[in-house]
């Protein structure tokens, strides 16, 4: 004890450097103020969170709790925030998935020729950032005569392709039956859906990218920065679930453009293939293409099929 | 010291931490955010759905100007061209056809014109079996030598096909052989690669192992 008076006469008899005169309500007053100062400079970087959006957002809920008209005010909201934001309106919605179907990918692995056109048509169609780079194809290289994946190298770059001596094979999301992603996501925020598509509610993600470490086929993409998107490259036909511009610390990967494939169409990597080598379609449709290449072609691959991913995405070959 | 004189100098050295973190969030001790460098943007061709090349089917579709497809400007009606061979059984190409390429098959046995034209009727193609059909509507005939590949075409698992999958909600469409392959010279071309994904950062050059 170093103080000279005992606790007990602290209150009776204050000393010194208690009670209140003026040079201590100054002095006191002077600390307070500054240590308050202090903490609001020191709590400066939160004034950078530039993407922290609204509080309806904030507050909004799980995307399977939503009744259809809050998912038509979530819907008329996010319209909104894009049209702030790009200048343009957007024709945001919610398809859900049809009866009656279930969708299959079929790539023929002797047709591609690995020019990229689909990684490109994917990122226009899907509004990818473009700075960082967020791109949901990657085309691997890998030499003849064998399939090992060690050997690919995604960045090659040559004057021309197909180059001799290799083939080429585009990964994306493999839409698998069993989707490790789904299984260690903590907050349910990525499901599958009765198509088979496997989903992301871009609002419920917590970027803990538990399913990017998951996934067996390196498919999924993270944005660690605000994705830049150029006006004029928006495309405004989005959806909830798919293409509607994500924000900073959320996952993404494909969807199989589920904003054009519900409403009948085909990916955009498939029409822009300029060899034919994507195929897509309705399996329970015997008469869909990708129906008859499973009866009739040589498919030979789902990629890594050891893994008991069961993947929807299927490798073939021609002769 | 007891808890009076000890409340002092723990405000104070609290007060001495936070204007210290002010300090250094304010003078950004941690390092700047770098800037990202703006990736340049994709050449709209790499996004382009056309097909590879432009057939006599889209010519008709675009209202494009057909003059070189009117044989008749120049040959006699009536009157079958004649074909001429060097001494390798390979055809001469007129001066008049010079565009035409002929390399269709590895095996180079493929050429006479009249495998394909009709040498009475410029105008229409023929098959082996004397069928006799328009130009817009070769996948017959390229299916009469080509069974396997026009089988999976008809079904639509060869080829590019675009529009709706789901037939009762849109239309469906599927480029036919010429739209993509030069009948003359079916190879597809090797073409330039869209550009190769953009790293953060340069990749670390790897020591090149051989192959054995």
């Amino acid at each position: 004890m170093n103080s000279p008076k005992p606790n007990g006469n602290s209150n009776a008899n204050p000393g010194p450097g208690s009670g209140l005169n003026r040079r201590n309500f100054l002095r006191g007053s002077a600390v307070i103020a500054s240590g308050l100062a202090a903490l609001a400079a020191s709590l400066a970087p939160l004034r950078e969170l530039e993407d922290f959006g609204s509080i309806d957002q904030f507050l909004q809920k799980y995307y399977k709790e939503l009744t259809p008209e809050e998912m038509a005010k979530v819907l008329k909201r996010i319209e909104d925030e894009v049209e702030r934001e790009y200048g343009l309106r957007p024709h945001v919605r919610d398809l859900k998935p049809m009866a009656g179907v279930e969708y299959v990918y079929a790539l023929n692995l002797t047709r591609c020729i690995g020019c990229r056109k689909c990684v490109h048509a994917c990122v226009a169609e899907n509004n990818q950032s473009r700075t960082p780079e967020i791109q949901y194809i990657r085309v691997l290289r890998l030499p003849h005569g064998s399939l090992d994946l060690e050997k690919a190298e995604h960045n090659y770059s040559p004057e021309s392709v197909p180059e001799k001596g290799y083939f080429y094979m585009p990964v994306q999301c493999q839409q698998c039956k069993n989707p490790p992603c789904v299984k260690v996501c903590p907050v349910h925020a990525t499901w599958q859906e009765t198509d088979g598509i496997t989903v992301i509610d871009y609002n419920w993600c917590i970027g803990c990218r538990y399913c990017e470490a998951a996934c067996p086929y390196w498919a999924r993409r993270f944005n660690f920065a605000k994705p830049s998107i150029p006006k004029e490259r928006l495309n405004p036909n989005m959806s909830y679930l798919g293409n509607r511009p994500r924000s900073r610390g959320v996952m993404e990967k494909c969807h199989f453009c589920i904003q054009r494939t519900r409403a009948g169409r085909y990916p955009a990597c498939l029409e822009v293939c300029p060899v034919g080598a994507r195929k897509f379609g309705n399996v329970l449709d015997p008469n869909s293409e990708v129906a008859y290449i499973l009866h009739n072609k040589r498919v030979f691959i789902q990629l890594k099929e050891e893994l008991g991913t069961s993947p929807r995405f299927f490798y073939y070959f021609d002769v | 010291m007891n808890d009076k004189s000890k409340t002092p100098a723990v405000l104070v050295a609290l007060t001495l931490v936070f204007c210290a973190m002010a300090m250094a969030f304010g003078l950004r001790l941690w390092g700047k955010p770098r800037p990202l460098v703006v990736n340049p943007l994709v050449d709209p061709q790499f996004i382009s759905t056309a097909t590879i090349r432009t057939s006599y089917v889209q010519l008709i579709r675009l209202k494009a100007d057909l003059s070189d497809f009117d044989c008749y400007a120049c040959h006699e009606k009536d009157k079958p061209p004649t074909l001429r061979f060097d001494t390798n059984q390979n055809l001469v190409v007129p001066q008049e056809h010079s565009d035409v390429v002929m390399a269709h098959g590895r095996h180079g046995r493929n050429n006479n014109c009249f495998n394909c034209h009709n040498e009475r009727n410029l105008l229409l193609l023929q098959t082996h079996d004397a069928r006799e059909l328009k130009l817009e509507d070769c996948p017959p005939l390229c299916g009469s030598c080509h069974g396997p590949t026009y089988r999976d075409w008809e079904a639509g698992a060869h080829g590019r096909t675009s529009g709706y999958w789901d037939r009762a909600a849109g239309e469906f469409k599927r480029a036919i052989c010429v739209d993509c392959h030069n009948p003359h010279n079916p190879k597809i071309p090797s073409r330039k690669p869209a550009p190769a994904p953009i790293p953060l950062r340069p990749a670390p050059q790897l020591p090149v192992v051989a192959e054995h």
